[in-house]
């Protein structure tokens, strides 16, 4: 060992240079802006994509879009999901979910149901504030998914067209799904556009 | 095999060598091509083909290329030839039936997000399978759906016109009540003549509908699928014990569907005659009880006082149970065991009846307890017992299906048990067979029979006489048979020897010609079957009856020859179970002697515990009259109902209020709970495990497919805790439990769900106590109590319906909507007419008990002179009218039938 | 020592019967048996550890596992392919895309489905940022354990600029389930891109900031070098993988070997130990992260334009728009999500090297939409089976930085 590296190793041993070299990085981000924030006061900027708590749409004119097919149910991998469903008794031959529950407390957040929707009717919106001190307010219900849905509409439209389940506002009302129709009854508004 | 089915089982059609595939297979010669590459193990798939009937032929997807056809053919109506060189994969028929799918989907709506058939959908796996993606010139019926039928919606626009159910209904069930119409330039599927479906709502064609066209009324919209958990169980109401899929979401029964299938296609027509896997009506739409608003859910106790004034206040189970040990133990200890006494219904499963009479005898120490097969099955089962050392009918459905001669006596099979029927069907029509049907009514089997002998009602026994009378006045007997008992023989001689057939002739009115050749049909068969049902061991003199058509059996050779036989049908699901297990005074379990000696000491050394005395046991009738008298203060009642079951001049209500306690278990609250002190919620069979054991002997499985409603619990915990509560340690956890003690006690009963081939043992009877017991058998015709006079001209019958079983099938809202409680008696369109009367008219019905008033309908299966009214309902009361007449043998009493007046009121 | 005499004389006092009272030793020393966990911060979770001691050194080390068993290969046989997805998100729960790679890499050749390439490039990527944020994670965490807090800030800091960057990819920054039997569920936005590219840039100068904290720190270099070695042998036969393995000398690398992926596109080296201690393994996850960028740089300049997902109709998804309007299409998406596909009978394992090691799928069809046993090869639990042979003679000290030095996460180890 020559006697440069000696001093070298003695000095290194004395001095505690490491901790030197060190504190010069610490000290140098006294100087950054702080990546932390205040939250509640200050919150995130959720991007589109997010998987939020769910939400029920309507169709613009304020039709329910679900037609209770269960298959959200089915593609749910955490059983978190209850759709019963039923025939609309005016318009023979249209289905609709009378009763629909999400467990919000089972919900692994997926998005498998949304992408299962055959009517688009489920979508994540960017809300996760709903935390409560009584735990059966968790299950949502169908009312309380449609408010959801209302609410956050936006983000809603968002998530849909983020995850390739919509192109945008415009396209996605050719996209509708119309029932078969009825003859005893016409009830919908015209021939939908790709029986014609 | 399809096609060409065999019409005896004894001569096989000619072998033939064929290549599939490359390989060799042999075959029987012209039956369906599509059924030989079956049943090599490939399969081709196919969308109208079903092996319980011919093949149709029209989704065209069965396709296989055969070496000298130029274009492929259609597998499922090609026949087997010798020499034939079949290829059934390739990517040219995997285009063709791509093809075939295409021409299906073009014309389908596009909505599997409403269709309940979604997930459990041919057409949606074909086109998956064959991977359609671009569909050309999709369009739509635009048929309006039908919803004319209660039962089922018809929605014409998914149909893919396979036929599936118009070829069920004809050729399996011979109900024909399907038709393809062409309407709107589409071929559809109607009720025959294109009106509301009107039928035996069996449902089948629902189960074979490989799309959603046909839809359940009842779980229409309600749940996909894949949410429901499916439990294979077997169905409560009839002897049949049809196997079934509960389908549940949670504790929700949602609907019921058959192993009979679309997706079980592939079988072998053979196969069949153990049961093509269809449920009936009652199986498939009754389910609604289990989770009824009305079933209860809390124990009931009567506080502040006893009847009428107490009221039946809920009360936690603890307190009740506590409340029952309590006051049986009371009543015990004031009033001995001989004071209490049991009553149990044969809907239970065999586990909870064997623990109910284990419960009587060993613990409490009585032997006053019964069943519901005392209501007629005990007929039966007594008389076979006591002739032919057997227990129970001696054939099962497959020797029904290949019989050459069908004997139905007194009953409307196909009402009571449909299942059962469809193997009489299955022989008239696959295997040709002979059936003579003895009824007082114009019964749908009777339709088919080719000899329907329509009887004056009541004379069913009578008629089984002047067959016999006539086999041997014809010379039609087994010379083997009879040779080796040539004194029995010779007493039966002397016994019909003054029995005048000219005199049945007239009492019964078939004509003695008629009379004979049903006696030559039925001697000459080499297969023939007795079927007795409620006409026989539910009307007067049903022993005696049951003896008589043993005695027919007998001298025709019939005993022992394989298959054939003397066989019965049971009214509720484990009859046979009960009798089995000893749930009636005279039997302990297994059938054996209660006063046989060595049985006793088997079972009160597997009980520890000494049995009640030999000849103190009582059967339904004396318990009621042993309750009147004061004798019995405790009745213990399990899911039975005297109150609305026997008529009023037994007193059953007066007996039961003589009692000190009454307790009763029911999952509903029924009239004898009305009246109880204190009141158990039991579970249905669906919410508990056991087993039934069904006419044939099969021991069936029953599996709990959802929590128990309420807090009701299954009656083997009830009786468990209500044993231990009374001081005696029975340590069952589950009906497991029970059952491996049975198991050890009746080696070989369960014999892994399949009856037991039973061979009749008539030698040691017929050499030994036959002559003195046939002299009086046929002796006088006796004149029965309520033989018809002037002015009580017509035969009242009260009997079961299609749609309902017992009273139990009344709770269920879907067999209410088929089949409501109509208050109307069931007459005669002639006798209608000649007492001027119309189907809004009131009748009164006045009868030797009594009258009462209530609506009349015409029916077309009720002859003239006969009226009808179903036993399911008491309003009005027709029970009442009945006069009530007791088996001297086995106390079985008859209140089915009545002589009765009718007048407009 | 009198006192022990006395102490004796109570015993025999209190039981004379006992078995053991003429033959005890005046004086023994004896093992002492420690139980570490499963409740203790340095457990990275829920492991227990059974220690036999000899003062402070370690004589034997008994793993105990299963406190967060959740039956995951259980759950799989429940539900179809498509649906396990989101549980192995669960299994390490640091890096779920990594699990979910390896899972959909299984399906896929039990399904022998081909990936478009722009999805095999997308996912090299997202695999790439993965191991990143993997072995942030574990460079933060292992320097926590020793005793630097400050790297743990400066690499938590770092990660959540690349969970974010999830975070907007797929919609949640843990938990997903991005990857989809036959491709990816989503593409790169530019918004996406453009973000990747910036921290492709900032990121190098920030791991020569973790360095600095480490390279010459005396308590770090003597807490690991020399701590934890294992011959090149030893690791081999105990079938250990990953930066473990290559830290003994082992070449081994399956996105070398097996070549899946755009990994055979890329140029990348494969970094190897010689010492097989604990400094050996850190430096081999700090060189794999530069790696990772100049894998992940590659990847941008090379990734053409194209589907993101195979178009097998029997597997894979429609398009949405068409489920609307075209029966075929709503059949498949039925089918498909009730279902399932219809899965070949057969037996298949795919190993993928994930940051730990070689994570694989062994999966169990017997035809059907539901796999019929499904059999997760866990680094971490492989990795744990060498435990007691590493952790021998080692002091007491040691042992958290001796699991510590296989990156465990329970919930891949007990499942």
């Amino acid at each position: 060992m020559s006697i440069g590296t000696l001093t070298k190793k003695v000095l290194h041993a004395a001095l505690f240079d490491e901790i030197w070299d060190a504190m010069k990085v610490t000290f140098r981000h006294m100087f950054h802006r702080p990546i932390t924030f205040q939250y509640p006061r200050e919150q995130r900027t959720i991007p589109d994509a997010h998987r939020g708590a769910l939400g029920l749409l309507r169709y613009d004119d304020g039709k329910e879009r679900c037609v209770g097919c269960d298959l959200c149910e089915a593609a749910c991998p955490s059983h978190c999901i209850k759709v019963i469903s039923a025939e609309d008794k005016s318009l023979p031959l249209q289905r609709y979910a009378s009763e629909f529950y999400i467990d919000i407390t089972k919900c692994v957040f997926c998005g498998y149901c949304v992408e299962a929707c055959p009517v688009n009717a489920l979508a994540m919106t960017k809300l996760y504030e709903y935390s409560t001190h009584d735990k059966r307010t968790l299950l949502f219900d169908k009312k309380r998914l449609y408010e959801i849905g209302e609410r956050y509409l936006a983000d809603a439209k968002k998530y849909l067209f983020a995850h390739n389940q919509e192109k945008d506002d415009q396209d996605s009302r050719e996209y509708r799904y119309f029932f078969p129709q009825s003859v005893q009854k016409p009830t919908q508004p015209g021939p939908p556009k790709h029986l014609t | 095999m399809a096609l060409k089915p065999v019409t005896t089982p004894d001569i096989e059609a000619a072998t033939v060598e064929l290549s599939i595939d490359g390989r060799t297979v042999s075959a029987k010669d012209g039956v369906s091509l599509y059924d030989v590459i079956s049943s090599t193990g490939k399969i081709v798939p196919a969308m109208c083909y079903h092996y319980t009937f011919d093949p149709f032929g029209s989704c065209g997807m069965c396709l296989v290329t055969v070496e000298g056809k130029k274009a492929p053919v259609r597998s499922c109506t090609a026949k087997a030839a010798a020499g034939m060189v079949v290829r059934t994969d390739g990517d040219d028929l995997f285009q063709a039936r791509k093809k075939a799918v295409e021409k299906h989907l073009s014309v389908h709506p596009l909505d599997c997000p409403v269709c309940d058939a979604d997930g459990h959908c041919e057409l949606q796996d074909m086109a998956f399978h064959h991977q359609v993606t671009n569909l050309a010139n999709a369009k739509q019926k635009l048929i309006p759906e039908d919803t004319r039928s209660p039962v089922l919606d018809f929605n014409m626009n998914r149909c893919i016109a396979c036929g599936e159910c118009i070829n069920v209904c004809k050729d399996v069930l011979m109900i024909d009540a399907l038709q393809f119409i062409k309407k709107g330039g589409f071929t559809q599927v109607v009720a025959k003549g294109d009106t509301a479906l009107a039928c035996e709502f069996c449902g089948d064609c629902l189960a074979v509908c490989p799309v959603g066209a046909i839809t359940n009324k009842f779980s229409k919209y309600l749940y996909k699928p894949w949410q429901l958990r499916k439990t294979t169980t077997t169905c409560n109401y009839c002897g049949d014990g049809c196997q079934m899929h509960l389908e549940t979401k949670d504790n929700e029964v949602v609907r019921v569907t058959s192993p009979l299938s679309w997706k079980n296609k592939w079988g072998d027509r053979a196969d069949t005659a153990k049961g093509h896997g269809g449920i009936c009506v009652r199986g498939r739409f009754g389910f609604q009880y289990i989770d009824s608003q009305a079933r209860l859910r809390q124990p009931l106790v009567r506080r502040n006082g006893t009847l009428p004034e107490g009221e039946l206040v809920e009360t936690p189970w603890l307190e009740a149970m506590q409340a029952v040990v309590d006051r049986l133990a009371e009543v015990k200890a004031a009033h001995g065991a001989q004071a209490i006494a049991g009553l149990i219904t044969a809907r239970c499963t065999n586990e909870e009846l064997y623990l109910f009479q284990k419960l009587m005898r060993a613990v409490i120490g009585t032997n006053q307890l019964d069943s519901s097969s005392r209501y007629g099955h005990l007929n039966f089962v007594r008389a076979v017992r006591h002739t032919l050392d057997v227990g129970r009918m001696t054939n099962d459905c497959e020797d029904i299906t290949k019989a050459k001669a069908i004997l139905l006596v007194g009953t409307n099979i196909t009402e009571t048990n449909p299942l059962t029927a469809v193997r009489v069907k299955e022989a008239i029509r696959v295997y040709k067979s002979q059936v003579i049907v003895v009824d007082s009514a114009q019964t749908n089997i009777a339709k088919l029979a080719s000899y329907p002998m329509i009887v004056t009602p009541g004379t069913e026994g009578l008629f089984v006489q002047g067959l016999v009378k006539s086999v041997i006045e014809q010379d039609l007997i087994d010379a083997e048979t009879t040779g080796k008992h040539p004194e029995a023989f010779a007493a039966l001689k002397r016994a019909v020897a003054d029995v005048s057939l000219e005199a049945i002739a007239a009492r019964t009115g078939v004509s003695v010609e008629h009379i004979n050749e049903a006696a030559s049909i039925f001697a000459e068969a080499p297969r023939a079957i007795i079927l007795c049902a409620e006409g026989i061991v539910r009307r007067p003199d049903g022993y005696q009856n049951v003896l008589k058509l043993v005695d027919l059996a007998w001298i025709t050779g019939k005993l022992g020859r394989p298959g054939s036989g003397v066989n019965t049908l049971t009214e509720e699901v484990n009859e046979q179970g009960a009798v089995d297990m000893g749930a009636a005074p005279e039997y302990l379990p297994g059938q054996a002697r209660f006063d046989d000696e060595a049985a006793r000491d088997k079972f009160a050394k597997a009980w520890g515990a000494a049995l009640p005395a030999p000849s103190s046991g009582a059967n339904l009738m004396e318990i009621l009259e042993r309750c009147r008298s004061g004798a019995i203060k405790a009745l213990y009642v399990v899911g039975e109902n005297p109150v609305a079951t026997l008529p009023a001049s037994l007193e059953v209500r007066a007996a039961l209020e003589q009692l000190e306690l009454l307790i009763c278990q029911d999952p509903f609250l029924t009239e004898t709970a009305q009246m109880a002190h204190i009141v158990l919620p039991a579970c249905t069979y669906a919410e508990k495990e056991g087993t039934f054991t069904n006419l044939e002997g099969k021991v069936l499985r029953v599996r709990q497919s959802m929590d128990p409603i309420g807090e009701s619990l299954p009656d083997w915990h009830v009786m468990t805790s209500l044993a231990s509560g009374l001081g005696s340690q029975f340590e069952y956890e589950s009906s497991q439990d029970i059952q491996s003690e049975i198991m050890k006690l009746l080696p070989g009963y369960y014999n892994l769900g399949e009856p037991r081939k039973l061979s009749p043992k008539p030698d040691a009877y017929l050499s030994n106590g036959y002559v003195a017991e046939v002299g009086s058998r046929y002796g006088v015709v006796r004149e029965a109590v309520s033989e018809r006079n002037g002015h009580r001209p017509f035969g009242l019958v009260m009997g079961q319906l299609l749609y309902h079983s017992g009273k139990l099938s009344t709770q269920a809202s879907g067999l209410i909507t088929i089949a409501p409680s109509a208050g109307r008696l069931h007459m005669n369109a002639q006798d209608m007419e000649r007492l001027g009367l119309t189907e809004d008219s009131r009748v009164r019905v006045t009868s030797g008990q009594g009258s009462l008033e209530m609506g009349a309908k015409a029916d077309l299966s009720v002859m003239p002179g006969s009226c009808f009214f179903p036993e399911h309902f008491n309003d009005p009361p027709v029970k009442d009218l009945m006069p009530v007449e007791v088996d001297s043998v086995t106390g079985v009493p008859y209140f089915k039938f009545a002589w009765v007046s009718i007048e407009e009121a | 020592m009198p006192q022990l005499e006395d102490q004796r004389s109570t015993v025999y006092k209190v039981d004379p019967e006992h078995p053991e009272s003429t033959t005890l030793p005046t004086l023994r020393t004896e093992e002492l048996l420690l139980n570490m966990g499963p409740q203790h911060p340095a457990t990275h979770g829920v492991l227990k550890v059974i220690l036999e001691l000899e003062g402070e050194r370690i004589v034997k080390a008994t793993p105990v596992m299963g406190f967060l068993h959740r039956g995951v290969e259980k759950l799989a046989e429940d539900g179809t392919y498509h649906q396990f997805i989101p549980h192995t998100d669960r299994l390490d729960y640091v890096c779920a895309m990594y699990n979910n790679f390896a899972y959909c890499r299984a399906v896929e050749k039990l399904m022998n489905i081909t990936v478009p390439e722009r999805a095999e490039y997308l996912r090299t990527i997202v695999a790439e940022v993965q191991r990143i944020i993997g072995h942030q994670f574990w460079l933060g965490t292992q320097a926590l354990d020793i005793g630097a807090m400050t790297v743990f800030f400066y690499t938590f800091r770092d990660r959540e600029i690349l969970l974010d960057w999830f975070d907007e990819l797929c919609g949640a920054r843990l938990t997903t389930s991005w990857y989809r039997i036959g491709g990816v569920e989503r593409d790169f936005t530019p918004s996406l891109l453009g973000k990747v590219r910036k921290f492709l840039d900032y990121f190098p100068p920030k791991i020569e900031e973790y360095v600095v904290f480490l390279e010459k720190n005396r308590i770090w270099l003597s807490r690991t070098q020399g701590v934890a070695v294992i011959s090149a042998e030893d690791a081999v036969n105990f079938g250990l993988s990953g930066p473990t393995l290559r830290g003994s000398g082992v070449d081994y690398d399956l996105r070398k070997y097996e070549a899946y992926g755009a990994y055979p596109k890329c140029e990348f080296s494969v970094p190897v130990g010689k010492n097989g201690d604990t400094y050996d393994r850190y430096w081999i996850r700090i060189l794999e992260m530069k790696e990772s960028v100049k894998i992940i740089r590659q990847c941008l300049d090379q990734m053409p334009e194209g589907p993101i997902m195979a178009d097998v109709p029997s597997v894979t998804l429609p398009p949405k728009d068409r489920v609307f309007t075209n029966l075929e299409s709503m059949i498949q998406q039925f089918k498909l999500f009730s279902q399932g596909f219809d899965a070949p009978p057969g037996e298949i394992y795919c190993g993928t090297e994930a940051h730990k090691g070689e994570l694989g799928f062994y999966i169990v069809s017997k035809g059907g939409g539901k796999p019929y046993r499904l059999k997760i090869r866990a680094p971490s639990f492989i990795h744990m089976g060498a435990f007691d042979h590493m952790a021998r003679g080692y002091m007491i000290a040691d042992a958290v930085t001796i699991f510590g030095t296989y990156d465990i996460v329970m919930g891949e180890c007990d499942r």
